[in-house]
């Protein structure tokens, strides 16, 4: 993951705040408890939402993360970073309920559904979305939670999480190929919806 | 290679591509425009990773949990506003987090160093009356932030609002002062530090305020 | 995976509605007049929800009012009063934002959009806007207030965290039942008529803070001010430890109450009360400081 950190180096301010967190933590302290949410409850609570495009889903999600991780607390040895550790339990806690869902994690390919928009084809012929320079927030955000679940999911752990491939690959039980090519069809996917709505856009003004 | 194999081989590109790829990509902008879309939805991709703020209940609920299974006893009485203070990330009991703007997190930083600086000067001259750390905090400028700057930009911006800012500053600024010199009087008055610190979170929601007005 | 906007504009229908009200005597407004009712642009946005859905809304200058929908649809009508300001709306799975987006040469007056939102009752909703009203009613989800000179009102909330944050505006929250209540005002007056729940706290600078009610439910209730005065109405059955300190002002309790034995202040007469009022098994925990504002603790008359 792009956020992990070497374990030797010196550790900032920040970080010596949640190690005094941590520890206060441990011995049953409730302001440090709600210091490391505070600190963390956007990202995890962000992942949750992206993964399941449902509010009601990500906050239970982000309930049960956090949850699980402080009844865990007291083994935390600080060998890992302590947000790489949390992060890579949300990760664990929202696929499993995917999978309870009996939502599809990586089975497009696997089942052979992969959209006919998918195949290779030229259409360069409409607006040029890097001629922009940036992508609007929200339309990505909305454009990303309509993706299918299985687009979906691959995309939120690379682009938006950082995790590398093989992470990947061990996290969701696929193959590192697996992942590269769910990626790519997500962002053409992603492409296509940017391109359309900013083409509806266009033509409403 | 053709365009049609350069998209069927996409998936890899992220580790730079191959030299295939890249002479083909150095010759044909259709794909080289391609290429650039997806890298720029790659690198936006980053700005949803912190996009959104769980409601207040989520934590209500956590903390219901954590006290029904025995995680966490109730912070002391004495120690508990201190802790806050100590804290300066995060504050129990009122969740003013998603309203920051630079400018509060400076201010409470300012706060939060006065605290601490009082408390260990109080550790080291424990038997002593503490000193008076005024000096620590200014209040018309903090961190390169000043209450004329402020209002010099409202008065540009909306030059109908001055007057009120001046005046709520104002009175804002005579809180922090009276809250100080209670606190400064009573340093181990738990209720005078909360006080002050009510005080410095008064100013700091003014300037936020002031900071977030849409304008066109 | 929920519903799109759907948008009707109206402006034609809404400009006819309003001279027909009007009435004959409207026909000698001045043309300035006419001319800003003619620019008034009604537009309609609607948004199908799941539950706990959320909204925001940021309006510059203009008045936001949210009431409860039925069934889990958004419906927003913005009313723009000019062509110098626009609505831009998304929705991003079970979130709906609308921001009023000024365009150049826009003013208080001419960037001005009204709205009226009926949104699922257990909606989070958050609301922005400088100058005009925020209102909020019969919810039951979160609700966010924020605006430098907004006038505030929220009644009949229930089982929700209420946060408020103003600089001079009045803010009125009533019957507002097991919340958690957070209200910042620099200088306005901040109204509280039956508000109860486990935190009820208010902060203010300058401003009056009144409570009528019986601080109920065993609950923390902070009343602090620098230079407001401070006024708490409860009934003859209100159960709580009370403590009440003015380092300035005056200090008057209306209200026998059973002294604490165990203080951690000094007691002052005319400065400070503290004690105990009522017998429940559950009471709750009031604090009232200030500075320099009066304190005063009044019992209620029966009508």
């Amino acid at each position: 993951m792009t956020d992990r950190e070497p374990q030797e180096r010196q550790r900032t301010p920040n970080e010596l705040d949640e190690a005094r967190a941590i520890e206060r933590a441990k011995q049953g302290d409730a302001d440090a408890f709600q210091a490391l949410y505070d600190r963390h409850k956007r990202r995890v609570y962000s992942l949750c939402l992206r993964m399941t495009a449902n509010t009601a889903e990500a906050e239970d999600l982000t309930q049960e993360a956090f949850l699980q991780l402080y009844r865990k607390i007291a083994t935390f040895r600080g060998e890992s970073a302590f947000s790489t550790w949390l992060h890579r339990l949300s990760v664990n806690v929202v696929l499993m309920h995917l999978r309870k869902k009996s939502l599809a994690v990586i089975s497009l390919e696997e089942t052979g559904q992969a959209a006919e928009d998918d195949s290779p084809r030229k259409d360069f012929g409409a607006e040029d979305l890097a001629l922009a320079g940036s992508i609007d927030r929200l339309q990505l955000q909305k454009a990303v939670d309509d993706l299918p679940p299985g687009y979906r999911t691959i995309f939120v752990l690379h682009d938006v999480q950082g995790y590398e491939h093989n992470e990947i690959a061990a996290i969701v039980g696929c193959s590192i190929g697996n992942s590269k090519s769910q990626l790519h069809k997500a962002r053409m996917k992603l492409r296509d919806m940017l391109r359309m709505n900013r083409t509806e856009k266009a033509e409403q003004s | 290679m053709t365009c049609v194999e350069l998209q069927e081989s996409l998936a890899g590109i992220d580790e730079g591509g191959t030299a295939e790829q890249q002479a083909h990509l150095k010759s044909c902008p259709e794909c080289s425009a391609l290429v650039k879309e997806l890298l720029l939805i790659a690198s936006s991709a980053t700005e949803l990773r912190e996009s959104d703020e769980p409601s207040p209940r989520v934590w209500n609920s956590i903390e219901i949990a954590l006290r029904r299974e025995g995680l966490i006893h109730p912070p002391h009485a004495d120690q508990s506003l201190l802790r806050n203070l100590d804290r300066p990330w995060s504050a129990k009991g009122w969740f003013w987090g998603r309203w920051l703007v630079p400018a509060t997190a400076v201010l409470l930083l300012a706060l939060s160093i006065r605290i601490l600086h009082e408390k260990q000067m109080r550790q080291v001259e424990s038997n002593s009356v503490p000193t008076t750390s005024s000096a620590i905090v200014s209040d018309s400028v903090i961190a390169g932030l000043n209450d004329d700057d402020l209002l010099q930009e409202i008065a540009s911006q909306s030059p109908a609002t001055q007057a009120q800012y001046a005046e709520n500053l104002r009175h804002a600024n005579q809180y922090i002062q009276d809250a100080k010199s209670i606190a400064d009087a009573n340093p181990y008055d738990e209720e005078a530090r909360r006080t002050l610190f009510e005080a410095y979170q008064q100013k700091a929601m003014l300037f936020e305020l002031a900071m977030d007005r849409s304008l066109p | 995976m929920y519903g799109c906007a759907q948008r009707r504009d109206s402006g034609n229908l809404m400009n006819w509605r309003t001279m027909k009200s009007l009435g004959i005597g409207a026909l000698i407004v001045t043309t300035a007049m006419a001319g800003t009712l003619v620019a008034e642009n009604h537009k309609e946005y609607r948004f199908n929800v799941g539950p706990k859905a959320g909204l925001s809304v940021n309006n510059p200058y203009g008045s936001i009012s949210v009431k409860p929908s039925t069934g889990n649809t958004v419906l927003i009508n913005a009313i723009l009063h000019s062509d110098k300001v626009e609505v831009d709306n998304n929705q991003a799975g079970n979130r709906v934002e609308v921001q009023s987006h000024l365009l150049p040469g826009a003013d208080p007056e001419t960037g001005r959009v009204d709205y009226e939102i009926f949104a699922p009752a257990d909606a989070s909703i958050t609301l922005h806007s400088s100058t005009g009203t925020l209102r909020a009613e019969k919810l039951h989800g979160d609700v966010t207030l924020e605006g430098a000179g907004a006038t505030v009102d929220v009644h009949d909330i229930s089982n929700a965290h209420v946060h408020v944050k103003t600089l001079n505006g009045a803010v009125t929250l009533s019957n507002v039942q097991e919340g958690h209540v957070e209200v910042d005002s620099l200088s306005g007056v901040v109204t509280l008529d039956h508000v109860t729940g486990p935190l009820v706290q208010v902060i203010s600078t300058s401003g009056a803070i009144n409570y009528a009610g019986d601080f109920g439910d065993g609950g923390e209730y902070r009343l602090t001010s620098h230079s407001g005065d401070i006024e708490a109405i409860v009934p003859d059955n209100t159960s709580a430890d009370v403590s009440a300190s003015s380092v300035k002002g005056e200090v008057r309790d209306d209200i026998p109450l059973q002294p604490k034995t165990h203080s951690w202040f000094d007691v002052q007469a005319g400065r400070t009360f503290m004690g105990t009022m009522g017998r429940a098994a559950v009471s709750s925990t009031v604090v009232l400081r200030s500075f320099s504002g009066k304190i005063h603790l009044r019992k209620r008359t029966a009508k």
